[in-house]
């Protein structure tokens, strides 16, 4: 039978094929959706990798008149040594202007035997960082007070980052970077952590030792509070910065705050994809049911003859349901090439398995979709009364 | 092989009744040829269709191969068809999308058979009808007479026991008419096939071995 339904739609394949299209064009749009959604599902389910809650970012200017290193050494040290004497502070450490969920990134990129990695997180703290972020050390060390000494040669990665150069092995102890006059040591493997909100992926990474000549320009300080921290403390906090800092452009924001306005990014996109996605759907849904109510009507002598030559009710029904699955079989045949292509090229960097369970699920989606636009049409056409159908052809 | 006892249809709607047949009674022997005249509206096509199982009468009893059909289900019907009838008609209905070899094997799809199988009764059943060598056409590139042949080709392929043909030389000019008769007139003479026709053609009427002539639903002879 199988064999049969398939040289019938061969045959009209011009008249199908509009059909096949549509149904192509749906399941493309529901692998991108399945696709976004999966990849972002996959990311949220992830742990952040630090906990962000009573975690405040205060930005800054470096306004200080004073030109010389010392001074304005003891200034930011002593502004730090006053924000972490506060009762409400629990930790604070100065960082550069990307701290986590901000619309600033620095990026860099290296090369490790041969093997060049782009688009690396280059963050820079200082030994305080950790403690502050609360995050935690997959191996080695995070930054202390012997390393000033030896600053800029040495150097903390993010675990992603260590094993894309050193695969299993520990990346700790080992050089990094190719150019003998800029590598650095790796003292300690930083577990990874979201600093681009729930829906996206941990990055590279690299944490830089801050020292005394980067003040100037870090311009951040994440300040980890204790979670009675109120409106009052900040208004007191804010204070201590602009009075440190005149004329300077002082703003406090919480990073559980940044972290919705920085998920909306990802979420936005993903409803109006979605919306697209609905409407497309209920087009392709009408379209199928249209069709098929269509070809009812159209092949009511066929469906009475088939009845005639001995096909119960259940049959003809069975073969119109059937007849639309083979036709979506085509279109996601079809679909399924192209939609291959994407882990097969690494189209948008993302994991494999995203795509392959989109894949399935788009699948899963359009069968279903099929299967409900026809049931109805198929138990129309098992009512059809032979002999009426027969006498109007 | 056939028997009708009692058979009424009237057709409801809301405001008419209509009684398209009344009180037929009928028996057809096996092997047996029987035409059915009358003029138009009179419930010739009603009487093939309530003997071919295709419509319900409103009243009365069938009797087919010693089976009595009337309280069948929707199944047991189909493979009753299937098995015991097979249907002529004048519109032929073949489906233009399949190919002639195609639309012969279509009785077949609904039996527990192979491809093999279907595809050798229904060559078969084409060579009966002198069409082996249009297997690959489609209905569309055929003339009237060639596929009402093809239709006598599905007709046959399952080999029923009856066969009910409904105006089968209508559309046909005289030439093919005869055609198409002497076929059946083989079918019934060789393979004893009992065949049921309405028509309006006297000539043709005459050549069958029995004629029944209804009027306004009534049977008048």
């Amino acid at each position: 039978m199988f064999k049969h339904l398939f040289k019938m739609i061969w045959n009209k394949k011009k008249q199908n094929s509009l059909l096949i299209v549509e149904i192509l064009l749906s399941f493309m749009v529901i692998f991108g959706v399945f696709s976004f959604a999966l990849n972002s599902y996959n990311n949220y389910a992830k742990p952040m990798g630090f906990n962000y809650n009573h975690v405040w970012a205060i930005s800054y200017n470096h306004t200080l008149e004073t030109q010389n290193p010392d001074s304005v050494t003891l200034v930011y040290q002593t502004l730090l040594r006053n924000i972490k004497s506060m009762p409400q502070v629990v930790n604070a450490g100065y960082h550069s202007g990307n701290v986590p969920f901000a619309n600033n990134h620095n990026t860099t990129g290296l090369t490790q035997k041969g093997v060049e990695v782009t688009g690396i997180n280059n963050f820079f703290a200082d030994e305080n960082y950790i403690n502050t972020m609360g995050t935690t050390m997959f191996s080695g060390r995070w930054y202390n007070k012997t390393d000033p000494v030896i600053k800029s040669e040495v150097i903390v990665v993010n675990k992603m980052l260590a094993e894309k150069l050193f695969g299993k092995a520990d990346a700790v102890g080992k050089m990094l970077g190719d150019n003998v006059k800029t590598r650095q040591r790796i003292i300690g493997v930083i577990n990874d952590i979201k600093t681009d909100g729930d829906y996206q992926r941990p990055a590279y990474a690299l944490y830089n030792r801050h020292d005394t000549a980067s003040y100037k320009w870090m311009g951040k300080i994440l300040v980890k509070v204790t979670p009675d921290a109120d409106a009052a403390f900040e208004g007191k906090l804010y204070k201590l910065m602009a009075n440190t800092f005149k004329n300077s452009n002082i703003e406090i924001e919480h990073l559980d705050n940044r972290l919705v306005a920085y998920n909306k990014f990802t979420l936005v996109p993903l409803i109006i994809l979605s919306i697209v996605a609905a409407f497309l759907i209920i087009n392709v849904a009408l379209g199928i049911f249209g069709v098929l109510w269509y070809n009812i009507n159209k092949r009511r002598g066929e469906i009475g003859l088939r009845r005639a030559v001995g096909a119960p009710g259940a049959a003809v029904s069975l073969q119109l349901v059937s007849e639309a699955m083979i036709l979506a079989t085509l279109s996601l045949i079809i679909g399924a090439f192209f939609a291959v292509q994407f882990p097969l090229l690494n189209v948008f960097d993302l994991p494999a398995s995203v795509y392959l369970f989109a894949m399935l699920f788009a699948v899963i989606f359009i069968y279903l979709l099929v299967l409900v636009c026809s049931l109805y049409p198929g138990k129309q056409a098992a009512a059809i009364y032979p002999a009426v159908a027969l006498h109007e052809e | 092989m056939i028997r009708l006892q009692n058979i009424e249809k009237v057709y409801r709607t809301d405001t008419i009744q209509t009684l398209a047949l009344n009180s037929i009674n009928l028996d057809i022997e096996k092997g047996e040829f029987l035409s059915i005249m009358g003029p138009s509206g009179c419930g010739k096509s009603t009487l093939l269709n309530i003997m071919g199982l295709l419509d319900m009468p409103s009243k009365g009893s069938i009797n087919i191969d010693s089976q009595v059909t009337d309280n069948f289900s929707d199944k047991q019907l189909a493979a009753f068809r299937n098995k015991k009838l097979g249907f002529i008609f004048q519109s032929y209905h073949l489906i233009n999308d399949l190919q002639v070899l195609d639309n012969v094997e279509l009785p077949l799809l609904y039996r527990d058979t192979t491809a093999k199988e279907r595809k050798q009764l229904a060559t078969e059943a084409l060579e009966k009808v002198g069409l082996s060598n249009r297997i690959k056409h489609f209905p569309t590139q055929l003339s009237g007479g060639q596929r009402q042949r093809v239709a006598i080709a599905r007709a046959i392929v399952g080999r029923p026991e009856i066969i009910l043909a409904d105006e089968p030389t209508g559309n046909l000019d005289s030439a093919m008419g005869n055609e198409i008769m002497d076929i059946l007139l083989q079918l019934n003479r060789d393979e004893g096939t009992t065949i049921v026709m309405v028509t309006h053609d006297e000539h043709m009427a005459k050549k069958t071995h029995r004629l029944v002539r209804l009027f306004d639903g009534s049977q008048v002879q």
